[in-house]
């Protein structure tokens, strides 16, 4: 590319603080602009100040406000710059000395009494005046044919009605409608420029501050201005994601968005990009891109105008803003009072506060509040309440959460979206909000409840609303981009390496089977009892899984077993002769008062989880131990179905309960010595079961008796290749610590599923193969009279045909069962080798809640079970 | 091994105190009849060697906290008879400790059913002990930090004031540590082990309950001042710790026996006349409301996310509200209530992350609180007319008045209280007595 060029082409590159503040990040500055200079484009990277910086000459101005030694302040920016001029390896900076000179001279400055804005301009401008000069002197020296460029001479503050004296000085908003002129006298230049980020022009030719987000904004209109390729935010992170990555390690890469969603993205939550940078690139037509600076080779987030107008409706993104301020007010006055709106935000506008989200009713206007430290710490709220009396009955409702879907046709997706509304009913939903451009759908929640925002995600992506198949929106998840996690095990399963023989063994079989292999299960047991050192004793949860062989296996490993009928008990004493009565652990739900009866008798530690057994049958109590079963108040699990605390779950006492539960338990002569809590199943975050075993501990101080505590159990296990495996050692560290908090209590945990899932496997043939309306049905002679979580809980098991294991995966076929429901249904869109009639259909991670919850359903006799 | 049962026990024996300067260690050696040891730990990690001339003083005050840490083990089977193998108590000491033993658990013997009125008996010397020496400490205030507020506003007060504090804490609770972190004060930490067969005792059924750890901490801290060369040791409690907290066949039962007044002014002789005769003990709140403490604590923001006075969660730390401050126990709602009409609303609702007066799930427990229908709970929280105070006063305030339950209050429960809800203001005034030394006397009018 030539300067005399008729048509000159730019790209605008714009680096953060992080990236100008290291060697190695400067060295990749060079090789992406000389990349770009290479491309027959005219580059022009902007730049912010050298990280901590900008903090650092706000700091000097409230020193210098206040008639500190704003001179020392001065000179440590100065020492900073200087020592990275060593560090960047030049010899010396020529125009850094200028701006340093500046500095003291400003620092000295007697406008600093007043705070003058022009003042402060001047002083904040110069962490991006410094950072430049040194860019120019490293592109330079990287054999860059480059040039320094002062923005303010193409940047200029707009005037704007109404705007007060400080944002017209240090929040100021720019012309950015396309400059042939500029594009033509750029042109002129060298063909890379190098220019500050954050600053601008005043109108009266001093500096002004474009203020947060400020260097964003700069490279955006300069992108616009020059009607850029294309304008490039180099960060931290390779993009815009569909969550926060760090709450949500799963959320994917967006790979292209449009303005108007990724303003909507940027406005609700995400960090990556401030939302004002958006506009002027939109209204120019300039794509955005956002890339790593790190990993320059992943590929980012493409921001540019909508493509397609008939795209599938879906959700893009989910996110969670906190610490939002409800105002709901009532009005008290005449139907219909007219100037009512008008009135109230009138008030809001006297007290400085901004509104952010609307929802009304004839009767009611709530308003939203977004945080700001004014907010919290001063009276504005009760200034604001007082003024607001005398209109309406005000409510302040806080903190709260507003979590945020969006993507385009929202409204379309409604239906789709009715297990993430689902969840939603289970909240106290203070306000749901939408916007006629149809890109968002905000609830308004308690702000405690952002924690949803994961399983929302998931749910999310389950009901088929955030549409994760299309490619060309969703690239890959944070996890694997950032935090590659180990496979789920080293090895692969065991199923695998045991293929022919569960080949050979299926061949002789009349029908369906389930098969164990007891080395899985021994290795579970040894691997929980080395990690969970700090658990005093284990019992086996046998409900998931009751084939005698395995309860042998687990029992010989050391662990206790938990049963929670009689029959259970009685299967547990058939199958482990000898089991020892401290071996038994009884916790049954609803059950009838013999069962509790003959638990005592046999000597099993027995849990009650309701009063009734102690108010109603004293006598059974007598002179007994028992362990109290306590219901947090919330549940977890991968499944409604399975979430066992909270108000809405049948088991446990109420906390309110308690001391009910002491009396009659004292009434009836009988020591409450344990306390048990569970919460659900297949919950894979140690923090769970860290905060449940602290919340047991801290309310055990309340029962002197009691010396043991049971956090039950629902150790999640990984169903999909990309499910995270639960961390046993930080489990084990976790409860550990608690548990150096709490000597006093032993502790004690109910696993199942973990033992014994990944041991078992469902295998059956296939029987007809029916091709319908585009689809693949393949059916097998066992459906969910075998298995029944696939329909009852949704749960995802691998499929495999095992017959032809390493013929290529083509074919998506949905693997269903031969029962007379559409809900039989085994897996859903998986993609296998061509199944046909007689091919042995592997279902894996099948040994727990697999044979115990058969049926007989249809009167077919479900998979019978074999142990290798 | 399966112990012997405690409470078959004859005789609680206090057996022997090691004290192993070199690795600042002192073990608590006890025992039932011939049963095995029961040892407790306590390390002073980063004391300074003491100097030869306080070593006697410093056996008195080990040989004190020997005595008093006892009666966690002690109260496992309650013998009739007590023995000291090693000093035998002086009369004075010997009838606090008998008032330790028997007020201090007062709400254990009522939980369990056991009468210990006349039970309790330390052995006594005849002779009075010589009477103790000015060990010439340096001026320096060792607080405990608990965590709370009331320590928070302590330390600010004695940090305003200019005095040289240390912040100090038994344990190894991360909230504390957190506080004393933000403080910005140097610090000092006790670690304390208690003997493992405790706990084997309880699960065998031994007794088990409430007991004066503040006593415990306070001798602990004794000695601790004199390790660490500091003239006072100064605990936050404050003027409702002294009132029972019901009334059980006649007796008053305190569960807070050993944070009130006869405790604070009986330790705090005993320590001037036995151990040190220049070793302040004092509450510098003694003197102070409920409320008074709360609108002082009100003043320091920069606490607002690492405090917590909340007892259950209290020993796990986590970065949430919601780990810090359970929602649900008498001293979340209390805490919440009594800050309500000093802090600006949406602060109050960040520090605690949710709004408890909006929540009808927790109406019982402000009921408790303010003695409607209901009696005040067994715990350390202001009295019932404080809390009214509190909650009349945010009843007249527009951004708490449509809250469900003030709303409920200024309803259902203000017009039947009628005329004995008295303003605020009369509940922030310092009464009663206390042993704040007179340098510090501005303090009880600091904000009047």
């Amino acid at each position: 590319m030539s300067a005399d060029s008729v048509d000159p082409r730019y790209v605008v590159l714009k680096f953060g603080g992080t990236s100008v503040s290291s060697k190695s990040r400067w060295q990749t500055i060079a090789r992406l602009a000389a990349e770009r200079y290479g491309q027959d484009l005219r580059v022009v990277v902007v730049v912010s100040a050298l990280s901590g910086i900008t903090n650092a000459l706000e700091q000097l101005i409230e020193t210098a406000a206040s008639g500190g030694d704003a001179q020392a302040a001065a000179a440590a920016i100065a020492d900073r710059h200087l020592r990275f001029v060593v560090g960047l390896g030049l010899a010396g900076a020529p125009g850094l000395g200028e701006w340093l000179a500046r500095l003291a001279a400003l620092a000295a400055d007697p406008r600093a009494a007043t705070r003058d804005y022009a003042w402060q301009a001047e002083v904040l401008a110069l962490g991006e005046l410094m950072s430049s000069t040194l860019g120019a002197r490293v592109l330079e020296a990287a054999g860059l044919a480059v040039e320094w460029l002062d923005a303010r001479e193409w940047l200029t503050a707009a005037r704007l009605p109404n705007q007060s004296p400080w944002a017209a000085r240090l929040s100021v908003s720019c012309e950015a409608a396309p400059n042939p002129a500029m594009r033509q006298a750029l042109a002129r230049r060298s063909p890379v420029l190098i220019t500050q980020g954050f600053i601008a022009r005043h109108p009266d030719g001093g500096t002004a501050i474009l203020g947060r987000g400020g260097s964003d904004t700069s490279a955006a209109y300069l992108g616009a201005l020059l009607a850029a390729e294309r304008v490039e935010i180099w960060t931290d992170v390779a993009g815009m994601f569909s969550a926060n990555p760090r709450v949500v390690p799963q959320s994917r890469l967006l790979r292209r968005l449009d303005y108007e969603e990724a303003q909507e993205i940027a406005t609700t939550g995400a960090k990556v990009l401030h939302p004002r940078c958006l506009t002027p690139v939109r209204e120019a037509g300039v794509p955005l891109l956002v890339k790593d600076t790190n990993r320059p080779e992943l590929e980012g987030t493409m921001i540019g105008p909508r493509e397609r107008e008939n795209e599938q409706p879906g959700v893009k993104a989910i996110s969670a803003r906190t610490g939002i301020t409800l105002v709901s007010m009532e009005s008290i006055g005449m139907y219909q009072q007219v100037g009512f709106l008008a009135d109230v935000f009138a008030i809001f506008k006297r007290h400085g506060l901004s509104i952010d989200l609307i929802g009304s009713a004839e009767t009611n206007v709530t308003v939203s509040l977004d945080p700001t430290e004014n907010l919290v710490n001063s009276n504005v709220i009760e200034a604001l309440c007082r003024d607001l009396e005398p209109v309406c009955r005000v409510k302040v409702i806080a903190p709260c959460a507003a979590i945020t879907m969006v993507g385009r046709g929202m409204r379309s997706l409604l239906a789709t979206l009715s297990p993430v509304l689902a969840e939603f009913g289970r909240e106290t939903v203070h306000l749901i909000s939408q916007s006629s451009n149809d890109l968002n759908l905000t609830f308004v929640v308690a702000e405690a409840r952002a924690d949803l925002v994961p399983a929302l995600h998931a749910l999310l992506v389950r009901a088929g609303a955030m549409r994760l198949d299309d490619e060309a929106s969703f690239g890959p998840a944070w996890s694997e981009l950032y935090a590659p996690a180990a496979p789920r095990a080293a090895t692969s399963p065991w199923w695998i390496a045991r293929r022919d023989e569960l080949l050979a063994l299926i061949a002789h079989e009349d029908g369906p089977r389930y098969v164990y292999d007891l080395a899985t299960v021994r290795a579970r047991a040894a691997a929980l009892r080395t990690a969970l050192s700090a658990v005093d004793r284990c019992y086996y949860a046998m409900k998931a899984n009751a084939h005698p062989a395995v309860l042998r296996a687990i029992a010989d490993s050391g662990f206790g077993i938990e049963c929670v009928s009689w029959a259970e008990i009685e299967a547990a004493d058939a199958a482990i002769p000898g089991l020892a009565a401290e071996q038994l652990l009884f916790t049954p739900n609803f059950a009838p008062r013999r069962e509790y009866e003959r638990a005592f008798a046999r000597g099993a530690r027995v849990t009650v989880d309701a009063l009734h057994p102690l108010a109603e049958w004293p006598a059974v109590f007598a002179g007994r131990e028992i362990v109290l079963r306590v219901d947090p108040g919330h549940g977890s699990g991968h499944h409604e179905k399975v979430i066992t605390g909270g108000d809405e779950s049948k088991f446990g006492v109420a906390l309110s309960d308690l001391p009910e539960a002491r009396r009659l338990a004292r009434a009836a002569g009988c020591r409450i010595v344990a306390l048990h809590a569970h919460l659900g199943s297949g919950i894979g975050e140690v923090g769970t079961f860290r905060d449940l075993h602290a919340w047991l501990a801290a309310l055990a101080e309340d029962f002197p008796e009691v010396t043991r505590i049971n956090i039950g159990g629902g150790l999640g296990v990984p169903y999909r290749e990309d499910d995270a495996a639960l961390d046993l050692a930080a489990l084990g560290a976790a409860l550990a610590e608690v548990k150096r908090h709490y000597p006093q209590y032993r502790l004690w945990m109910e696993p199942g599923r973990y033992l014994v899932a990944e041991a078992g496997v469902l295998l059956a043939r296939v029987t007809q193969v029916k091709r319908k309306a585009g689809r693949t049905w393949v059916g097998l002679e066992t459906g969910m009279n075998s298995l029944i979580r696939p329909s009852l809980y949704e749960a995802w098991h691998e499929i495999c045909n095992l017959s032809r294991l390493d013929e290529p995966a083509d074919t998506v076929c949905e693997v269903v069962g031969p029962i007379c429901e559409s809900g039989d249904v085994l897996g859903e869109h998986r993609r296998l080798p061509a199944p046909r009639e007689g091919d042995v259909i592997l279902v894996a991670t099948a040994g727990a809640y697999g044979a115990v919850m058969a049926s007989r359903y249809n009167l077919r006799e479900p998979a019978a079970e074999v142990v290798l | 091994m399966s112990l012997p049962d405690p409470r078959a026990a004859r005789v609680f024996r206090f057996v022997r105190r090691d004290w192993c300067a070199d690795e600042a260690r002192v073990d608590l050696v006890y025992a039932f009849d011939d049963g095995p040891e029961l040892v407790e730990t306590l390390r002073f990690s980063g004391a300074p060697r003491l100097p030869a001339e306080r070593e006697s003083a410093f056996a008195v005050a080990l040989d004190l906290m020997h005595w008093i840490a006892g009666v966690s083990y002690y109260k496992a089977g309650v013998p009739p008879a007590i023995a000291c193998e090693g000093r035998v108590p002086d009369t004075e000491t010997a009838e606090l400790l008998d008032l330790v033993y028997t007020e201090g658990l007062a709400e254990f013997a009522h939980q369990n059913g056991l009468d210990l009125a006349g039970r309790v008996r330390f052995p006594r010397a005849e002779a009075a002990g010589p009477p103790a020496l000015a060990l010439g400490l340096a001026r320096r205030a060792l607080v405990p930090v608990g965590g709370g507020k009331d320590s928070i506003v302590t330390l600010e007060a004695l940090r305003v004031s200019g005095e040289p504090v240390l912040a100090a804490w038994v344990g190894a609770s991360p909230l504390i540590a957190a506080v004393v972190a933000r403080s910005g004060l140097p610090a000092l930490r006790v670690e304390r082990t208690l003997s493992p067969l405790l706990f084997e005792m309880n699960r065998a059924g031994a007794w088990n309950g409430h007991i004066p750890v503040t006593a415990i901490n306070s001798a602990i801290l004794v000695a601790a001042a004199i390790l660490h060369d500091a003239d006072e040791v100064v605990f936050s409690n404050e003027r409702s710790a002294s009132a029972p907290t019901l009334e059980a066949d006649g007796r008053a039962v305190n569960h807070q026996w050993s944070k009130g007044w006869d405790f604070e002014r009986r330790f705090g002789e005993l320590v001037e006349r036995h151990v040190a005769a220049d070793l302040r003990y004092y509450s510098l709140l003694r003197p102070l409301s409920e409320l008074a403490v709360t609108r002082r604590f009100a003043r320091h923001e920069r606490y607002d996310d690492v405090f917590s006075s909340c007892n259950r969660n209290f020993r796990i730390l986590g970065e949430r509200p919601g780990s810090r401050w359970c929602g649900q126990c008498p001293k979340c709602h209390f805490v919440f209530l009594a800050l309500a009409p000093f802090v600006p609303k949406l602060r109050l609702l960040a520090i605690f992350g949710r709004n408890l007066l909006d929540d009808p799930a927790q109406a019982a427990g402000f009921d408790a609180l303010i003695e409607w229908n209901a009696a005040k709970p067994f715990e350390c929280v202001g009295e019932a007319v404080e809390s009214r105070a509190a909650f009349a006063a945010i009843a007249t305030r527009p951004e708490w008045r449509e809250d469900e339950l003030v709303a409920r209050f200024r309803t259902q429960i203000l017009p039947r209280l009628g005329a004995s809800v008295p303003p605020l203001d009369a509940l922030l005034a310092p009464a009663g007595p206390h042993r704040i030394p007179a340098r510090l006397a501005g303090f009880l009018d600091a904000d009047r």
